[in-house]
């Protein structure tokens, strides 16, 4: 080998291994016997899993999470699916600018969209009662904005790459606008829609800034849970919930694996 | 399309729009604002050195861990674009993503095992016997640059990595056939064909990196002061609102100017 | 069915993509629609299929007009470029599928099926999804897919550009057994003269959104009605120049020459096919000819081309039958004669 093919290899090999560290190093940290983290361990034990369970606020904010993340899938998939196909074969005027104001969730910070949110949650409280700010209903929105621009994505990807040469043959055959929309559009562009799912849930499940100003007491989230006990404490446990964590999101990933091209849905 | 529409417009831009509001009026203790029309907040946000200075900090982190990223990003992504095998390339995108799909809470715990004073590379260059005493890692603006790399990485090497692909191999093997070198195919043919691509890279690293939130807090701590956290103190916990509000806005117009900004002189240099 | 278009106008913002089309489409005919890529073949076939939805004119099958009749109603077959199968349905649902949103019974859909792919042949293949099927056999599937609804018309839109070279030839044939033997009134729209000569009965030939000519490929090979249609079916040679009376012509060099059929005085182009002059040493009395210098001899196999230059540099070009020999060399003074009989006129 070359040694310029040697050093560009190196480095590439380098910086996967520095993406994958922080992967490695929590999984492993999960499983160190002592009771502070410390290196070298000096044993192993699966007895973090068991404390993180007990500890209500992993326990909690594991069942919120799974919770809101599910809600916000199917809500984003049920708005979002007719708004990509709208976008993607009618044309009409100011398509091109609904496109992006849809998409804007992704392209305003979410600490910025967490505090708007928040204040605003506060302001409709006063102004009608309703209290939105620390409910179910009130983080489900939140996260369903922030889930929508992924299903909007990878929902128009799969419709804009299969085109409309199918929905057209329907057309033809006989098939009025709700049989081509149930028989062909929808199947058809399947693998989009579970990939939409997929992110969409990643996206909610890991949700952190939002929803930072938008929980109750004893009703964060896990990925807030966290962040509370990080901020006091770093030991096993904290490894052992976040492996639970990676856990999950491999999990939705390998379900998904025939359907989905991780490269494209970036 | 118009439930999706409505949703946007009630839940993003309704509340945009509302602490638009909020940043004109002026804090009050008691009856938290005053309901006038008042530029007080962003006068506060320039003249006070406090505020300006988090502000550049924070931008001068963002665009270090952006340089970064993309220095040690784009080989990658030429790496995976070009990969000999479909099965190899889809290992390397799926070793790329995962740890992006992780979350940023998961990702920050990580690298504070990494770099705590009992951490990793305290314990092993203390068993090295490099140090006889824990350095100071974490907690410093250093770590905030290497945590928010490892965040922002992944971006930027999927969107390089896509530009890339759009590059045919035929004009790299045009400008070898010429006579140049590898690296020199690179730096001639590669580079300028996929400035769009780390325009685009670049811009979303930066983004990202200006409204950083559980980076800046866990690997930075108290004492490292990034705009993110700054606005969540100021609503959530401090309680002034117009304040509060007009930190965001400024956070999120400083950084879309500066993105654009940026992209578009770019573009037009190399385009 | 006859099919019958009129005066069918279209336009996209500025674009003209139809502009006053007519055609008449006989019962059981098989029509082309022949013309470069972006001339409005595609969005006339579109507009036959409701596709389309016109500025203007009508569209009847048989006595029915179908102008404002949506897609899904129209009773029309399509093959659409690239097939467009449902990727998701077997081969059998795949043809099924008009019938079924038809809300045909079960037996009637499974013999109606069955005669379909027996028709094309794929009876074996019925499980199949697309991707698992050839290029030659994904289009039989459109094709019979197609055809089960019974449509009043077929329109196939450049149903050979997905095909390679050699399946091209076999399929065109097999298409048009298939179109003749069910005797559906049929178009098709090619880029491909080749194509369009070797299956259709009549072509009609589209450039800019205008008909410029419709007839059988012998028509329009022979009697071009205008300088594209001349050079667009076929090579051509044209000499520009103006038509001085009855039959007569002379060209820009001041040469005069003759020509078949009618054509009134003013500028145009006299136009000769390349196998229909042949090189001598010396011009003949009868007929005409042109002086002209060999550039290049370029050998085909079972015939030779000429490129040569006539007075004034225009291009000329002639093919013989390899089995007459070489009739000359690069850079030779020759000439080039042809017969009126062969010589025509298209505007200038």
């Amino acid at each position: 080998m070359r040694p310029g093919r040697a050093i560009y290899l190196s480095y590439v090999i380098a910086a996967l291994m520095f993406l994958a560290a922080p992967l490695v190093v929590i999984v492993w940290a999960s499983f160190f016997a002592d009771k502070t983290l410390s290196f070298p361990p000096s044993g192993y034990t699966l007895h973090w899993y068991a404390r993180a369970w007990e500890l209500e606020d992993f326990a909690r904010g594991f069942v919120i999470s799974l919770q809101v993340a599910v809600c916000a899938t199917f809500t984003s998939l049920a708005i979002g699916v007719p708004a990509s196909l709208a976008i993607e074969r009618f044309r009409f005027p100011g398509r091109e600018p609904l496109r992006h104001i849809l998409l804007a969730p992704m392209y305003v910070p979410a600490i910025v969209a967490g505090a708007a949110v928040y204040l605003y949650y506060v302001q409709v409280e006063i102004s009608t009662g309703l209290q939105l700010a620390a409910t179910f209903p009130g983080l489900l929105a939140a996260h369903t904005l922030v889930a929508l621009p992924w299903t909007l994505r990878l929902v128009s990807a799969s419709l804009a790459s299969t085109g409309s040469n199918a929905e057209e043959a329907a057309r033809s055959l006989g098939a009025n606008a709700f049989q081509t929309f149930f028989y062909v559009t929808l199947p058809v562009i399947r693998p989009g829609i579970i990939a939409a799912a997929l992110f969409s849930f990643i996206a909610s499940f890991t949700e952190l800034e939002l929803s930072l100003f938008l929980v109750g007491p004893g009703k964060t989230t896990l990925p807030i849970a966290i962040v509370n006990y990080l901020e006091w404490n770093l030991d096993s446990t904290i490894a052992a919930v976040a492996t639970v964590q990676i856990l999950i999101i491999g999990a939705a990933l390998l379900a998904s694996d025939r359907f989905v091209n991780l490269g494209k849905a970036f | 399309m118009f439930p999706a529409l409505l949703l946007v417009a009630v839940f993003l831009l309704a509340p945009l729009g509302l602490i638009l509001r909020f940043s004109l009026d002026v804090y009050d203790p008691s009856t938290l604002m005053k309901g006038v029309f008042a530029l007080d907040n962003y006068v506060k946000l320039l003249k006070d050195d406090f505020y300006t200075g988090v502000l550049i900090f924070t931008a001068q982190i963002a665009a270090m861990s952006t340089a970064i990223c993309l220095v040690l990003g784009y080989p990658v992504a030429y790496f995976i674009s070009r990969s000999p095998s479909e099965k190899l390339r889809s290992i390397l995108i799926i070793l790329t993503v995962l740890p992006l799909l992780m979350g940023n809470a998961v990702r920050s715990a990580a690298w504070m095992v990494v770099m705590g004073s009992n951490g990793m590379i305290n314990g092993l260059l203390l068993a090295l016997g490099v140090i006889s005493e824990p350095i100071k890692i974490l907690y410093t603006p250093t770590a905030v640059v290497v945590g928010l790399v490892s965040v922002l990485m992944p971006f930027a090497i999927i969107t390089l990595q896509s530009v890339l692909d759009s590059i045919p191999v035929s004009l790299e093997e045009a400008g070898r056939s010429l006579g140049y070198s590898p690296l020199r195919t690179m730096v001639a043919v590669v580079m300028p064909l996929s400035i769009p691509g780390i325009v685009a890279a670049g811009a979303i690293c930066f983004c990202l990196a200006m409204n950083a939130y559980a980076t800046p807090v866990l690997i930075g701590g108290p004492s490292v002061h990034m705009m993110g956290p700054l606005v969540f103190q100021q609503i959530s916990k401090v309680g002034n609102w117009p304040f509060g509000s007009a930190l965001a806005w400024v956070l999120m117009t400083v950084t879309l100017v500066m993105t654009i900004v940026s992209a578009t002189y770019l573009n037009r240099k190399y385009f | 069915m006859a099919v019958t278009l009129k005066n069918l106008i279209k336009t996209f913002g500025e674009l003209r993509a139809v502009d006053d089309v007519s055609i008449s489409i006989q019962d059981g005919e098989l029509l082309a629609l022949l013309g470069p890529s972006g001339c409005g073949k595609t969005t006339t076939l579109r507009a036959v299929a409701g596709f389309v939805e016109l500025d203007s004119g009508t569209v009847h099958f048989g006595d029915r007009d179908v102008t404002r009749v949506p897609v899904h109603k129209r009773q029309v077959g399509m093959v659409f470029q690239g097939y467009a199968l449902f990727p998701h349905l077997t081969v059998a649902q795949n043809v099924e599928f008009g019938l079924k949103v038809r809300g045909w019974e079960r037996p009637k859909v499974r013999e109606r099926v069955a005669e379909m792919l027996d028709w094309v042949q794929l009876g074996a293949l019925s499980e199949r999804r697309p991707r698992q099927l050839s290029g030659g056999q994904q289009q039989r599937v459109a094709l019979a897919r197609a055809m089960a609804i019974r449509p009043d018309v077929l329109l196939l839109d450049e149903p050979f550009s997905a095909l390679d070279a050699k399946l091209r030839l076999q399929m065109r044939t097999e298409i048009r057994e298939l179109q003749r033997s069910a005797n559906i009134t049929s178009v098709f729209v090619t880029h491909d003269q080749d194509e369009a000569m070797a299956i259709a009965d009549r072509i009609g030939v589209i450039n800019h959104g205008r008909l410029e000519q419709i007839g059988s490929a012998e028509d329009l090979y022979q009697r071009p009605v205008s300088r594209f249609v001349a050079g667009f079916i076929g090579k051509c040679n044209f000499l520009e120049g103006k038509v001085t009376g009855s039959n007569r012509f002379e060209t820009a060099a001041g040469q005069a020459l003759q020509f078949s059929g009618d054509h009134g005085v003013g500028a145009a182009a006299l136009c000769f096919r390349p196998e229909h002059a042949r090189l001598a040493a010396t011009g003949s009395a009868a007929g005409n000819s042109v002086a002209v210098t060999v550039k290049l001899v370029t050998y085909l196999g079972p015939s030779t081309e000429y490129e040569l230059e006539a007075d004034g540099g225009v291009k000329l070009l002639v093919t013989a039958a390899s089995i007459e020999g070489r009739a000359a060399r690069n850079g030779e003074r020759m000439a080039l004669a042809w017969r009126t009989e062969d010589s025509f006129v298209v505007a200038g």
